[in-house]
C-alpha cells in the first residue's frame, strides 16, 4: 500500500502537480506571514526558509535535468535536439512573461507602499503634536507656578501640621496628590486624596536629580489607562524649620477632553512615525517574498518545461527509433501508443505497418521455403533420375544438369553451369555433336525428339534426346537417355531368338542327312565301280562333312542361345586364370604372362562359364596372332577398380596381334561379327553374354602400341583381401 | 517607466547585500548587554535575587525605539538541579524551574518620556529619559525565588541572562534583525551567588 502510495507520487504528473499545490500553499503561507495581524507572522522567517530551501533544491533539480539535456544533445541523441529547442521555446515564454510581471509587481508594491507616506501628512502630525505640546505647555506653566507658591506656603509650616495642610491644598488645588519628599527620595508628607492611593507616588531620580542641579520640573506623563496626568516638582524654599533640602512632587489630572486629544495626536504620530520607519525593511520583506514566489514559479515552470518537452518528444523520438530499427530490418519493432492526439495516431499508424511488414515479411520467407522445398524436391527427383535432364535458357547457356547427365556424357556439367553450350562444344568430339543437335533442333521453335550416335571412348553410344521448349520462351528442357544397352540387348536378343531357332529347326533335320549320306556311300559305293565310286566318296563324303560342319555351327548357336542358372561360388580369379592358362602352356611358342594383382580377390562367380570366357579370349588372341603371323605374347592382368560408388574387378587381356580394325571395334561382341578366315563369330560373342550374365562389360581396345586389349569388368562386391 | 528606475534601483541594490547577510559569518558585537552582578540572599526562610545589568543599545536599537517602535527586552531565569554521576567531570542537570520576564519600552511623544511597561503585570512606568528607564529594567532587587525548591542549595544553581525579544518586533524589522548583529544583544549566561554562610 505505502509502495504503491510512493510509487504513485513519484511517478507520471503526480510530483509536478504536488509541486504545484506545495508552491501554491508556500505562496498562501508567505503572504499570510507577512501580514502582522496574523498568526502565522512568528513563522515568516522559517515558511521563508521553507521556500528558499525549495528554490536551491529546485535550482539543484533543474540544473540536473538541464545538464542531462545538454549531455543528451552533445551525444547526439535522438530527439535532443527538438527537446532542446522545446525547452529553449519555453524557457524565453516563461522567463520573458514572468519577468514583465515580476518587474510591474516590484514597481506596484513600491509606488503602493510609498503612496501611503506623505510630506504634508508628517508635517501636519509634526504640528499637531506641536500644538498639543503648546496646549499642555500653557497649563503647565500655570501649574508650574501654582506648585511653586504652594512651596512657598508649605515651607513655612511646621512638619507636624503639613498632611493637613497638603490634604486641604490637595482638595483646593485639585491636584491629584501631593507630597513631600526629601531630595534623597525620603517621604516626608503627603496629602492622597483619593481613597485608592495609600502611598504617593516615588519621583523619578531623573527628576530628583533635575531639582538638585537645575530648576523645578513639570512634566507631562501618561498614566493608567493611556490618560494623561501632569506631574510637577518643586524644590521648596529653605527655612529654618527644616535642615536638608525638600520638594513638592504634585500630580495634576488633565482635562478629560484635552487628554483624549492629545492621546490621539500621540497615537496617529506614533503610528505614522513607525510605519514611516518600517517603510523600507517592508518594502524589502514584501519584494523578498514576491521574488522568492517568482522564483519558484519560473524555476518549476522550467522544470516542468523540461518534462513536458520530454514527454512530447518521448513518441517523437519512440517514433524515430523504431524507423532506424524496421530500416535495418528489425520489423518486430511495436512502439507504446499513448494518448488520443496526432502523436498517438501516428504510433499506431506505425505499429500497424510494422504488423503488416512482419506479415508480409513472414509470407515471403514462406513462399521462400515453399520454393526451396520444391528446388529441393525437384533437384532430388532429377538427381534420381536415370535420364539425363539438362535445361538451356533461350540463348543456349546451360543452367542446370543432373547426375545422370554428367555420367551420360562423362563430362561434369554441374561445374559447368552458366556456360554457353558452343563453349562445352569445345570439351570433346560428343559433346560438339550433343550441342550441335540441341541447337539445331531448338531453332525449329517446337518440341523435338533425336537419337544422336556418339563415338565415346568405350564404343559408339546411342542416345535417345526429347527436347521440350520450356514456358515463356525461357528456354529448353533436354531429357536424354542412353539407349545403347537397350539397342544391344534388343540385338543380342533377336540373336538368341535366331540362334535358338537355327539349332532347333536346322539341327534336326542334319541329323537323317548325315546318316543319309553315310548310307547312301556304305550301301551304294559297292554299287559302282571305278570313277563313279570315288565320285560318290567324294560326293557323299562332302556332304556328311558339311553337315558336321553345320552340326557345329549349330551347336555353337545353341551354345549361344543356352542360358543355364549361373552356379555362383566364391572363387579366386587368380588361381582360376592360372588355371586356364597352365593348359596352354604346353605349347613352347605361346607365351603368357600373368601380371598378380597386389592383393588376393575373391569374388562369386560361376567358374566354368568365366573359364570358356578365358578360353575363348585365349583361342582368339592366339589364332589372331597366328594369322598374322606374329608371337604369341599374351599378357593378363587383373586388379581392382572404383568406378563411382561400384568397385570392380578388371581383367585384361593384351596380345601383340594386329588389333582391331576400327570399324569393328564396337561389333566385335555381336554375333557373325569376325575378322579371322574361319569360325562362327559367336566366341566374343558368348563372351559377352556371360560377362553380362554376371553383371559385368567386356569391350575391346587397341592400345597405342600394337596389339589388342579386351577388358572385362565384373562387379565386386565382398572383397577378401 | 523613468519614473520608477529609482525605487527599483533602490531596491534591488539591496537585495544581493541581503543575502550577501544571510551567508556572512555572524561575528559577536561588542556591545551586548551585560549582567554586572546577581547574588542571591537569603530573608527570613525564603531567597531573593539581587542582580544589576547594562543594557547598552546600538544606534540601531535607539533609531528604532525613537522611531516609534516598542523595543521588547526578556530576563530569562533558570534554576537547574546538577545530580553529580561521574563526580566533578559530568553530571545530570535539570532544571527546576525558569521565569522570564518581559520588558517593554516605548517613546512617547507628546510627553517626550519613556514608557516602560511590563505585560505580565499591567504595570508601567514613566522615565523622563532612556538612562533612568534602563536602569529601572537593569536593577533586580528583591525578587523571590520559589522557596519550596531552594532545599539544597549546594547541588543548585541560579543562572540568568537578558536580551531583546526580536520576535515581538513588526514583522517588517524582525527578519533583518534576526540576522543581524546589531540587534543580537542577548548577554551570556550568568550565574547567580549564594549568599556565604
Amino acid at each position: 500500500m505505502a509502495l504503491r502510495l510512493i510509487k504513485h507520487l513519484s511517478t507520471g504528473t503526480a510530483p509536478y502537480f504536488y509541486l504545484a499545490v506545495l508552491l501554491l500553499t508556500l505562496a498562501f503561507f508567505l503572504s499570510a506571514a507577512t501580514d502582522d495581524s496574523s498568526r502565522l507572522n512568528e513563522l515568516f522567517l522559517i515558511i521563508f526558509g521553507i521556500g528558499l530551501t525549495s528554490l536551491l533544491l529546485l535550482a539543484v533539480i533543474l540544473i540536473r535535468a538541464l545538464f542531462r539535456l545538454y549531455r543528451d544533445f552533445k551525444k547526439k541523441a535522438p530527439g535532443s535536439r527538438l527537446t532542446l529547442r522545446l525547452v529553449s521555446l519555453f524557457v524565453l515564454l516563461i522567463v520573458g512573461s514572468t519577468t514583465i510581471v515580476y518587474g510591474f509587481s516590484v514597481h506596484f508594491l513600491h509606488r503602493g507602499i510609498n503612496s501611503w507616506f506623505d510630506v504634508e501628512v508628517e508635517e501636519a502630525l509634526q504640528d499637531s503634536l506641536e500644538l498639543s505640546r503648546a496646549a499642555f505647555g500653557i497649563r503647565m506653566r500655570t501649574l508650574l507656578r501654582q506648585t511653586r507658591m504652594m512651596g512657598g506656603v508649605l515651607a513655612e509650616l511646621p512638619d507636624s501640621k503639613l498632611n493637613n495642610n497638603l490634604r486641604d491644598l490637595t482638595r483646593l488645588s485639585g491636584a491629584l496628590e501631593l507630597s513631600i519628599w526629601t531630595m534623597d527620595g525620603r517621604l516626608i508628607a503627603s496629602g492622597v486624596e483619593t481613597a485608592q492611593i495609600f502611598l504617593p507616588e516615588t519621583p523619578d531620580e531623573a527628576i530628583l536629580r533635575q531639582l538638585q542641579h537645575e530648576d523645578d520640573y513639570i512634566g507631562l506623563d501618561p498614566a493608567d489607562d493611556d490618560d494623561l496626568e501632569l506631574r510637577a516638582a518643586v524644590r521648596m524654599p529653605a527655612s529654618g524649620r527644616f535642615d536638608e533640602d525638600r520638594l513638592l512632587h504634585v500630580l495634576f489630572p488633565v482635562n478629560e477632553h484635552l487628554s483624549d486629544l492629545g492621546k490621539s495626536v500621540q497615537d496617529a504620530y506614533t503610528d505614522y512615525k513607525e510605519i514611516s520607519y518600517l517603510r523600507q525593511p517592508l518594502i524589502m520583506v514584501f519584494t523578498l517574498s514576491l521574488s522568492l514566489i517568482v522564483f519558484l514559479t519560473m524555476l518549476a515552470s522550467i522544470w516542468f518545461a523540461i518534462w513536458i518537452s520530454r514527454r512530447m518528444v518521448q513518441p517523437l523520438q519512440d517514433l524515430a527509433e523504431g524507423t532506424q530499427a524496421v530500416a535495418s530490418g528489425n520489423y518486430n519493432t511495436q512502439l507504446t501508443a499513448s494518448g488520443h492526439d496526432e502523436i498517438g495516431f501516428l504510433v499506431r499508424s506505425f505499429n500497424q505497418m510494422t504488423q503488416r511488414l512482419t506479415q508480409a515479411r513472414n509470407a515471403t520467407q514462406r513462399s521462400h521455403r515453399l520454393l526451396e522445398q520444391q528446388t529441393s524436391y525437384l533437384t532430388t527427383v532429377l538427381g534420381s533420375l536415370s535420364s539425363g535432364v539438362i535445361t538451356v535458357d533461350k540463348d543456349f547457356y546451360l543452367r542446370t544438369a543432373n547426375l545422370a547427365s554428367n555420367e551420360i556424357l562423362d563430362v561434369n556439367l554441374q561445374q559447368r553451369l552458366e556456360s554457353p553450350l558452343n563453349r562445352l562444344g569445345k570439351i570433346s568430339d560428343t559433346m560438339r555433336s550433343f550441342c550441335l543437335m540441341i541447337e539445331d533442333c531448338s531453332r525449329k521453335g517446337k518440341a523435338w525428339q533425336q537419337e544422336l550416335e556418339l563415338q565415346q571412348q568405350s564404343g559408339h553410344q546411342t542416345l535417345m534426346c526429347h527436347g521440350t521448349p520450356l514456358p515463356g520462351e525461357a528456354g529448353w528442357v533436354i531429357v536424354f537417355d542412353d539407349i545403347t544397352t537397350l539397342l544391344q540387348a534388343q540385338r543380342h536378343a533377336a540373336w538368341g531368338e535366331v540362334a535358338r531357332r537355327l539349332a532347333h529347326e536346322i539341327k534336326n533335320p542334319l541329323t537323317p542327312i548325315q546318316l543319309s549320306a553315310e548310307r547312301l556311300q556304305r550301301k551304294y559305293a559297292p554299287l559302282v565301280e571305278g570313277e563313279q565310286a570315288e565320285s560318290l566318296q567324294k560326293l557323299t563324303g562332302t556332304i556328311i562333312q558339311q553337315v558336321e560342319s553345320m552340326k557345329e555351327m549349330v551347336n555353337e548357336f545353341s551354345e549361344y542361345a543356352r542360358s543355364p542358372a549361373l552356379q555362383l561360388e566364391q572363387t579366386d580369379i587368380g588361381e582360376l586364370i592360372r588355371e586356364v592358362i597352365a593348359l596352354y602352356q604346353s605349347n613352347p611358342n605361346h607365351q603368357f604372362t600373368l601380371l598378380n594383382s597386389p592383393e588376393n580377390i575373391s569374388l562369386r562367380l560361376d567358374a566354368n562359364r568365366i573359364r570358356q570366357v578365358l578360353h575363348n579370349l585365349l583361342k582368339n588372341a592366339i589364332e589372331a596372332s597366328e594369322e598374322a603371323g606374329k608371337d604369341v605374347d599374351i599378357v593378363i592382368s587383373y586388379h581392382s577398380l572404383q568406378r563411382g560408388r561400384q568397385t570392380w574387378l578388371e581383367i585384361t587381356l593384351n596380345d601383340q596381334g594386329p588389333g582391331f580394325p576400327q570399324d569393328m571395334i564396337d561389333k566385335l561382341f555381336e554375333p557373325y561379327a569376325t575378322t579371322k578366315l574361319k569360325g562362327t563369330g559367336l566366341g566374343l560373342a558368348i563372351v559377352k553374354k556371360i560377362i553380362e550374365e554376371h553383371g559385368g562389360d567386356v569391350f575391346a581396345e587397341n592400345p597405342r602400341e600394337e596389339g589388342a586389349s579386351i577388358i572385362i569388368r565384373l562387379p565386386l562386391e565382398d572383397r577378401l583381401s | 517607466m523613468a519614473f520608477t528606475t529609482p525605487v527599483w534601483s533602490a531596491s534591488l541594490k539591496k537585495l544581493p547585500a541581503f543575502f550577501l547577510m544571510l551567508l556572512l559569518p555572524l561575528t559577536a558585537s561588542a556591545a551586548e548587554f551585560q549582567i554586572r552582578q546577581a547574588q542571591i540572599a537569603q530573608i527570613a526562610n525564603g531567597y531573593v535575587l539581587n542582580a544589576r545589568i547594562d543594557y547598552p543599545l546600538t544606534p540601531r536599537v535607539l533609531e528604532a525605539l525613537e522611531n516609534g517602535v516598542p523595543i521588547t527586552f526578556f530576563q530569562d531565569l533558570e534554576l537547574i538541579h546538577s545530580t553529580p554521576l561521574l563526580g566533578r567531570f559530568w553530571s545530570w542537570d535539570s532544571t527546576l524551574w525558569s521565569s522570564k520576564i518581559r520588558y517593554e519600552l516605548r517613546f512617547h511623544d507628546l510627553s517626550g518620556q519613556y514608557l516602560l511597561t511590563i505585560p505580565a503585570d499591567d504595570e508601567y512606568e514613566n522615565y523622563p529619559t532612556l538612562e533612568s528607564a534602563l536602569d529601572s529594567i537593569g536593577e533586580l532587587e528583591m525578587l523571590p525565588l520559589p522557596r519550596e525548591l531552594m532545599g539544597q542549595p549546594d547541588q543548585l544553581t541560579l543562572r540568568l541572562r537578558s536580551g531583546l525579544d526580536l520576535h515581538a518586533l513588526p514583522t517588517p524589522m524582525r527578519p533583518g534583525a534576526l540576522i543581524s548583529s546589531k540587534w543580537r544583544l542577548t548577554s551570556e549566561w550568568f550565574e547567580a551567588s549564594w549568599p556565604s554562610d
